[in-house]
């Protein structure tokens, strides 16, 4: 199915998703934008008018270091782009290559997802903390961490998408054809796998977001420097009585956020290849 | 039963059935249960450094490295270490915790009742508000109700717990004052079951997200067999279609349903993690992020080759589940 | 007046915010101990009538629009939700076309007669369970004491057929309403089922309402057949007249497409052309493009449906050409 029309599909007769989608656009314009759109710069640290409210010229008031939270916001979308397509590259690409590949190959197969089954037997949140602690807290180890917990999901859910696809006739013909491993797995099967895989990707994106929020409140994911939603509402915590506004707004940004993703996840899911529709996670 | 009143129960096939798959699938546990350990065991090499001296403690000094290095055969090789560890986890020992100098197993125990209750309480929760309105949400599917219901629980389940939580506090905690905001003396302490109070705020916090999830899983397993031929056929019977709602779809849409809450249950407990922190809760999460921070690792070891048990265990009452509910799987 | 009589029933289905009918003008009467075939090839709307007399088409994209139908003297259409329950497994039965897939596979066998027994009948359990019993007998169902209990996976396909009929019987239906019974059957076990179905209305007395592609299963079972062809009865009369002079151009493209034994032919002819999609819009007779018959009338006006001969109505301008 044709990339374009599956897109576009999906969004027609469903404004709450539609809604989702341009509002994540507009995230990931800030991200992009971030130096330009920013009033303020994020690190600058201002003594004398911490705490203050929302209003002008800080249009989400400033935290406890009289930070515009409003500039941290934007730089913060930065951080949700990227955990977000980070964690699900490698989500996908590792999850994807072993869940494909054990399919394909069935003797290696098994042994494979007697390996994932052992690593689906530790809780995500606790797979990130453990690799965590082997690791430092840094932008990249936290992708890493994030992908590698989605990415045993990931290779269940291609594995039993590949076996089905293995069962069909096109299958069979490509090889009557003469056509060697390579062949059929990238030119058969995988354009086959484009639209659960982008399903799945806007879940483990919605996923990743919690996640790394989870890890920055714990102080153990991003590094404190870098503005993040997640590290926003965990340095400015115990102001929550004094100044509720710190928290309300990179809480609701979250919320959104996830929120978005998931709606669009949905509307994608609904419209592709009925076959596969029961297999993706992310209810 | 399909009606009430039975027949007489004899040892029925179905029975015989359902003994044989349990002891099928306590023989496939097995294995995995070794390779999951041997994982574990590996994880405290996998630090750099002295095992022994970061089991001790930067504290330790080289005489006590020596000796435990000994003890504990780390100059052995790497199997034979294995075996020795398997041993002692086999015989509940855990080894020591460096921050607590207890025990691990009786650190880990102090933190396990509050993790159970905790999420006990939640699974209520999550039952109670969860069940009802999935079931409504595929009844009505097509009506606004529906839609409000679905988009309400998607939404539900985009809430960060810790964030929830901290709103929960600020609001029945700090200005109505009704429930405490942190801490949780044990049931055996004085107060009893009314401690219970302390685990509210925090139980429905996490019960916000998983509950959505349920919401969602309910009304989709509903509608897809809501689909299927035997509904058709249950109309056709003239049953009141509530009768057709519950004994004809949701049981069978129950069989999915009923994984999800097994797994549901298993993450509470090992990541509570967030909400423990939220509301002070001396849980067992909370035990794994501050042993992260203070490098207390046969603690950590220790908990994660106890979350691993317990999650094997669930998914086997899963399974065990599925065969009870669905005929189809225990006998052939 | 006739157990069942159906009058002029219509039914459109929405798709895309448009209405399209599916069944116009089908008209048809049951007799008490008669069996009554309705033939046609998939897609002609047959299983919707029957769902519509059954009172099972739910949902909001399927509606009837028109029309009346009436059994045993009630106005099944104005009849009210638990009325129309009442009646629905009691004096009104249906079984389906996939037994694989008809019958809960959490219940047993057993108790799923059972419900609809006590649903109906203030029986006992005990009482209802012996019940279930005879009937899985009178299905001819070997060792019916323990299949009672039985769960479906464990027992096959034609069993299971058998099962649905006991359940649909259970209570004394006046009518009972077979959609395809025997498609998904071997044809062995097909004449097993219908030779059965035969049997039990000669001892009950139901009438019987049957579905098939197969004129074949018709010829054979029917006391009247109409057939079907997109949405319409293009010809309805009793099997005997049917078959001795039939007066629609599709009829006779039917019986020209089956093998029969005892004839040798060069080969089948197939009927040209296909059935048209639900969007695309016809106007006049529906069967004309597909027609050796057709003329510019059949393309302009829809025909009206006129009594070829006594109790053999058909809708067609040159009604009874075919033959000639």
């Amino acid at each position: 199915m044709n990339a374009v029309n599956f897109l576009r599909a999906a969004f027609t007769g469903r404004k709450l998703a539609t809604v989702g989608f341009i509002w994540l656009c507009l995230i990931a314009l800030a991200a992009i934008a971030a130096p330009l759109i920013a009033p303020f710069d994020p690190l600058e640290i201002d003594p004398v008018g911490r705490l203050a409210k929302p209003g002008w010229p800080n249009l989400f008031g400033t935290d406890h270091f009289g930070r515009d939270t409003f500039s941290r916001a934007i730089y913060g979308a930065r951080m949700t782009v990227i955990i977000g397509v980070g964690s699900v590259i490698v989500a996908l690409v590792a999850g994807g290559a072993i869940g494909m590949l054990s399919a394909y190959f069935t003797r290696l197969g098994h042994f494979l997802m007697r390996g994932v089954d052992v690593l689906m037997a530790f809780p995500a949140l606790l797979m990130a903390l453990v690799l965590i602690t082997l690791l430092e807290r840094s932008v990249y180890n936290t992708i890493l961490v994030i992908g590698i917990v989605y990415a045993t999901t990931t290779a269940r859910i291609l594995y039993g998408m590949t076996l089905k696809l293995k069962g069909e006739v096109f299958v069979d013909a490509a090889i009557c054809s003469g056509a060697g491993h390579n062949s059929i797995l990238f030119r058969h099967i995988l354009p086959n796998l484009v639209s659960p895989l982008l399903v799945q990707a806007s879940f483990i994106f919605a996923f990743a977001q919690l996640q790394a929020a989870a890890l920055d409140f714990l102080g153990l994911g991003l590094p404190p420097e870098v503005p993040s939603w997640g590290n926003m509402l965990s340095e400015e915590r115990i102001y929550i009585t004094r100044a509720p506004w710190l928290l309300i707004y990179p809480g609701m940004l979250i919320v959104l956020s996830v929120f978005s993703m998931n709606l669009v996840g949905d509307a994608l899911r609904d419209s592709i290849d009925p076959r596969f529709k029961d297999d993706i996670a992310g209810v | 039963m399909l009606c009430g009143g039975g027949p007489i129960h004899h040892f029925t096939p179905i029975e015989v059935g359902m003994l044989a798959y349990t002891i099928k699938r306590l023989l496939t546990l097995i294995p995995t249960l070794l390779a999951a350990s041997i994982l574990v065991f590996l994880f405290v090499h996998l630090i750099p450094g002295n095992p022994a001296a970061i089991l001790l403690g930067d504290t330790a000094t080289p005489e006590e490295v020596a000796q435990l290095s000994a003890e504990m055969g780390f100059d052995r090789p790497l199997w034979v270490q294995y075996m020795l560890w398997l041993g002692n986890v086999l015989q509940g020992d855990l080894g020591t915790s460096i921050f607590f100098r207890e025990p691990v197993l009786s650190v880990i125990g102090s933190g396990a009742e509050t993790s159970i209750l905790l999420a006990t309480m939640t699974m209520v929760w999550i039952i109670i508000i969860g069940l009802p309105i999935g079931i409504l949400s595929a009844t009505k599917h097509g009506t606004w109700i529906d839609q409000i219901t679905s988009s309400g629980a998607m939404l539900a389940a985009s809430i960060p717990t810790f964030w929830l939580g901290l709103y929960l506090i600020m609001i029945f905690s700090v200005y109505l004052g009704w429930f405490p905001s942190s801490g949780f003396p044990s049931l055996s302490d004085e107060g009893g079951l009314s401690n219970l109070r302390y685990l509210l705020l925090p139980s429905l916090t996490l019960a916000a997200p998983n509950a959505a999830l349920i919401v969602r899983l309910v009304r989709a397993s509903m509608l897809d067999v809501a689909r299927e031929d035997h509904v058709r056929t249950a109309r056709a019977k003239g049953l009141h279609p509530s009768r057709v709602a519950i004994k004809h779809i949701f049981r069978n849409a129950l069989i999915s349903v009923a994984a999800a809450f097994g797994f549901t249950f298993a993450a509470l407990i090992s990541e509570a993690v967030v909400t423990e922190t939220v509301f002070s809760l001396p849980g067992i999460g909370r035990l794994v992020v501050q042993s992260i921070l203070r490098r207390d690792y046969p603690v950590i070891q220790g908990v994660i080759l106890v979350i691993v048990v317990l999650y094997m265990v669930i998914n086997l009452l899963v399974d065990l589940a599925y065969a009870r509910l669905d005929p189809r799987v225990s006998l052939k | 007046m006739a157990l069942l009589e159906v009058e002029n029933l219509e039914i459109a289905v929405s798709s895309r915010g448009k209405l399209l009918p599916v069944v116009q003008g089908v008209s048809f009467d049951v007799d008490d101990n008669e069996t009554l075939g309705i033939v046609g090839e998939s897609g002609c709307g047959k299983s919707l009538t029957s769902l519509a007399i059954m009172g099972l088409l739910g949902g909001t994209t399927v509606r009837i629009t028109g029309g009346n139908i009436r059994f045993d003297g009630m106005d099944l259409l104005t009849l009210p939700e638990k009325d129309r329950r009442a009646i629905m497994g009691n004096r009104m039965a249906m079984i389906f076309q996939e037994p694989m897939t008809s019958l809960n596979p959490v219940y047993r066998i057993g108790d799923q007669i059972i419900e609809n027994l006590r649903r109906h009948k203030n029986l006992s359990y005990a009482t209802a369970r012996d019940r279930a019993v005879e009937l899985l007998t009178l299905v001819r169902i070997p060792n019916p004491g323990e299949r009672v209990d039985s769960f479906p996976h464990q027992v096959s396909g034609g069993q299971r057929q058998r099962v649905m009929i006991a359940m649909a019987l259970s209570c004394d239906p006046k009518l009972l309403i077979a959609d395809e019974p025997t498609t998904a059957l071997d044809v062995t076990v097909q004449k097993e089922v219908l030779d059965l179905m035969a049997d039990l209305q000669k001892r009950m007395g139901t009438a019987i309402v049957l579905i098939s592609h197969d004129l074949g299963v018709i010829a054979e079972t029917c006391d009247k057949v109409a057939v079907m062809y997109r949405g319409r009865v293009a010809e309805a009369a009793s099997t005997a007249d049917l078959f001795a002079e039939l007066a629609h151009p599709y009829t006779r493209g039917l019986l020209n497409s089956i093998p029969f034994v005892d004839r040798d032919v060069e080969w089948l002819e197939a009927i040209p052309g296909r059935v048209p999609t639900l969007e695309e819009d016809l106007t006049g007779c529906a069967f004309h493009p597909r027609c050796a018959l057709a003329t510019d009338l059949c393309s302009l006006t829809v025909p009206d449906t006129s009594q070829f001969k006594p109790g053999h109505a058909v809708q067609c301008h040159f009604p009874g050409k075919v033959t000639s």
